[in-house]
């Protein structure tokens, strides 16, 4: 598969001589669900910015579905790239929510007479068709969030990117932009980055990426990742419940692999439980 | 008893077109030195009731009676302050009602509100400052050079620092990461541990179940339940009915009882999960 | 906050509320100027009746007028005593020691008030009936002529249609920080001079301090939808002008005409 996102030794400062993001490379392959995981202050949200150009990186290099990402390219890589960011209130524009799916389309010189249609649609998709003229303050966090993405895919994006978009959710919000966004991913084959602190969250996803400092330190499919207990919790994360789990029937000497996934754990157990 | 709530009505611009009824009929006691969760989801009236507590809303019918002062819809005491003091309400994302210069003026500043003197308010800035897991040197530095954790720490020692006998607080580990919510979990245990009344709203059962003694379940504007933690989390129709997860590890355990297994779901510990799931195991 | 009634949008299902915001506009404005004309009582009548017909059209009613008009009555009250007072023209009628009033005081007196009853009436009428974005839109309209001597009427029309999508929320931040001050005893209504400064400071810092994270993260957000002020964009919202729209616009230029040229020939 391709690479739809390529960095390279890209560093950025917002301080002199502190580098927020420090000299880091990764890849991204095209349809893939990939998380950055790190604790606040790990640089990892700075990284979405970057991705976005929303802050000018101080060196290496950005591409972005093979443009690279310049001055002169923004609006060809932002094209590209829709972003939910944390707080639903902050990225509500328009008044009702019709109006806020149109900025976009208005941005894009959409013919006036399209919209309509393009904006029912998008809303139909995200299950907000029936709040298309209410105001940002009558609806939940939840919804406000869908409605973000309802804008986004009203512009058709290939990658999307969450920033913390659920982290400031109640569980079922949470739950509902999450299943929204496997179903974009596995339905429209959209490439998902998803940074988060959740690691459950990060259970579900095909590939990760573990910041600290500013750095990568690891990166893989979470079953490897994650597995790494003491590099998980030295950055100040938790690992999955069903790697203490697993690992903590291993120590009593039962003959189970180690999990991260809390369903194929629950499976394993009953198939020993049964043939006890 | 700490907080008593007899027939508390709440409706927001009352005869206005915008009127809303918040609260029904609220009747709830809360014992000195639970900690009790409030669950429920957006819209449930968890905090038009908490609100109730430190006397920021007055019941349009019914009683409030919060460590023997008496609010009702047309008796209140003449200065709400003391009732300020008693019960401290921690909003969510508390970080953003910092204001001062220092840090050490911000924690002081509710102490100072309520007339403790000037000495006294630093000794008391000091054991704060601490007791959020910040060190002294802390004190002279601006709240807003400090990262969104720090400044969520020190907003709640600013409410420490009022010394209340009731601490409530609204989702205070929203947007927290694993590490920094678990230290501030623990905190809030401590402090419920020297014998305050701590009153916790949170989305997460797990923490509900770790950290709370008994749980009020809210659903549009009544309490529903009123129980032990553990009694709750047996009821799972009924939290399903009202969209609540389980917590993780209760719900990995009935996953387990659904296909053969016998284990106590209202275990609350992964160690005593992990032995008591051997045990069964090994047969 | 909720008696708040000047400047509200009322959205009831009238004649006036289905014109176009550029008509209702272009004939506050015109009607602004025309109030100003001294036609003497007829010219008012004729005003007067024209306003109270178009606030039956707008389905306004009598009650939200008063409510309108509530924090309007102490500047009313002042200017109107003012007048009384200073205005020392005609022959005096009333003497109350060295108070003199005059008959030409309490003429032009009434014709203040009118004019004031007025100009309230008529602007709460484009108001009640217009949605805020739609002023915005009709605004950004009526300027565009001017855009060509390098006036800026897309951003100020963009920045008019955000302050109002965040008055709302910054209302409720307002509260929330009030409240969450209070729960640090902090006295909103009571207190000394120097204890009441502090409680402003501690709603003012917070407030302005999230007002301006919330503006970078909306610059974000705006940027990443690929705004870009300079850039061409269309506009989703169109404005229909249609025949009512003609019709309501001749009436009102013909009841301006007729009041201002009365003002001349009196």
């Amino acid at each position: 598969m391709e690479n739809i996102i390529e960095v390279k030794n890209l560093t950025f400062c917002y301080e002199e001589d502190v580098k927020t993001i420090d000299n880091i490379s990764f890849t991204i392959k095209k349809g893939s669900y990939t998380t950055i995981l790190g604790h606040n202050g790990s640089g990892k949200s700075t990284i979405a910015k970057l991705l976005m150009g929303l802050l000018e990186k101080n060196s290496g290099d950005i591409y972005i579905g093979g443009i690279e990402l310049t001055e002169n390219n923004l609006a060809k890589v932002r094209d590209q790239i829709g972003i939910v960011f944390q707080n639903p209130d902050n990225q509500f524009i328009g008044s009702t929510v019709r109006d806020d799916i149109a900025f976009g389309l208005e941005n894009n010189c959409v013919d006036p007479s399209l919209m309509d249609s393009i904006i029912e649609e998008y809303a139909a998709k995200v299950d907000m068709l029936d709040f298309l003229d209410h105001e940002p303050t009558k609806l939940s966090g939840g919804q406000k969030q869908r409605v973000a993405i309802a804008g986004i895919l009203a512009m058709s994006p290939s990658i999307i990117i969450l920033d913390e978009a659920t982290s400031m959710l109640d569980p079922k919000g949470r739950m509902e932009i999450n299943t929204l966004v496997h179903q974009l991913n596995k339905d429209k084959n959209m490439t998902i980055l998803s940074i988060t602190h959740d690691i459950e969250e990060a259970t579900l996803s095909d590939y990760v990426l573990l910041m600290s400092d500013g750095q990568i330190i690891d990166a893989g499919e979470p079953n490897e990742v994650l597995k790494k207990q003491q590099e998980i919790e030295d950055i100040a994360l938790d690992v999955p419940f069903a790697y203490k789990v697993s690992t903590g029937l291993q120590k009593l000497g039962i003959d189970i692999d180690t999990y991260i996934n809390k369903e194929k754990l629950v499976n394993t157990l009953c198939q020993l439980h049964s043939n006890k | 008893m700490s907080i008593t709530f007899k027939q508390v009505e709440h409706t927001y611009s009352q005869d206005t077109p915008f009127s809303y009824h918040a609260l029904k009929g609220v009747n709830l006691s809360i014992e000195t030195g639970h900690m009790t969760a409030l669950i429920g989801h957006t819209g449930s009236g968890k905090s038009t009731l908490i609100q109730h507590i430190n006397a920021l809303l007055l019941p349009t019918a019914g009683e409030v009676n919060i460590e023997d002062i008496i609010i009702t819809a047309t008796d209140k005491p003449k200065s709400l302050k003391p009732l300020r003091k008693k019960a401290g309400l921690v909003f969510q994302f508390p970080e953003y009602q910092l204001f001062e210069e220092t840090i050490l003026k911000d924690i002081i500043f509710g102490p100072k509100n309520f007339g403790m003197n000037e000495e006294k308010t630093l000794e008391i800035a000091k054991e704060t400052i601490k007791l959020v897991g910040l060190d002294e040197s802390y004190l002279e530095k601006s709240p807003f050079d400090l990262s969104g954790g720090q400044k969520r720490r020190v907003a709640i020692a600013g409410i420490l620092a009022m010394d209340p006998d009731i601490l409530v607080l609204d989702e205070p580990t929203a947007g927290l990461d694993p590490q920094g919510a678990k230290e501030m979990m623990s905190l809030f245990k401590k402090i419920n541990m020297q014998g305050k009344t701590v009153i916790l709203v949170s989305h997460d059962m797990n923490q509900v179940l770790q950290y709370c003694d008994d749980v009020v379940v809210m659903n549009k504007g009544q309490v529903e339940r009123h129980v032990l933690v553990d009694e709750l989390f047996k009821e799972t129709e009924y939290l399903t009915s009202l969209s609540i997860d389980l917590p993780i590890i209760t719900s990995f355990i009935l996953e387990l009882n659904k296909n053969g297994f016998h284990i106590d779901p209202s275990i609350k510990e992964i160690d005593e999960l992990i032995e008591v799931l051997g045990g069964e195991l090994h047969g | 906050m909720d008696n708040m009634m000047f400047g509200k949008y009322i959205p009831v299902n009238s004649f006036v509320h289905k014109l176009d915001p550029r008509l209702k506009i272009g004939a506050l404005i015109l009607l602004l100027v025309t109030v100003f004309f001294d036609a003497g009582f007829i010219g008012y009548a004729i005003l007067s009746i024209f306003v109270l017909i178009m606030s039956i059209l707008a389905k306004m009613k009598v009650s939200q007028i008063l409510k309108a008009m509530k924090p309007m009555l102490f500047m009313m009250a002042f200017l109107m005593i003012f007048n009384l007072l200073f205005i020392q023209n005609g022959t005096i009628i009333f003497t109350l020691g060295f108070i003199h009033i005059y008959d030409k005081a309490v003429i032009q007196t009434i014709y203040i008030f009118i004019r004031l009853l007025l100009i309230i009436i008529m602007t709460s009428i484009l108001t009640a009936t217009t949605k805020p974005l739609d002023l915005t839109l009709g605004i950004e309209y009526l300027l565009a002529p001017f855009k060509k001597i390098g006036f800026p009427t897309h951003e100020v029309a963009m920045i008019i249609s955000i302050a109002l999508r965040f008055i709302p929320t910054l209302l409720e931040e307002t509260q929330r920080i009030m409240k969450a001050q209070a729960s640090r005893g902090v006295d909103y209504s009571e207190g000394t001079m120097k204890e009441k400064i502090m409680s402003i400071v501690s709603l003012i810092i917070p407030l302005f301090i999230s007002a301006f994270q919330r503006a970078e993260d909306l610059a974000n957000a705006m940027e990443s939808r690929n705004y870009n002020p300079e850039a061409p964009r269309t506009r989703y919202k169109q404005l229909h002008w249609q025949i009512a729209d003609t019709i309501s616009l001749t009436a009102t230029v013909l009841v301006s005409a007729c009041v201002i040229m009365m003002s001349f020939v009196l």
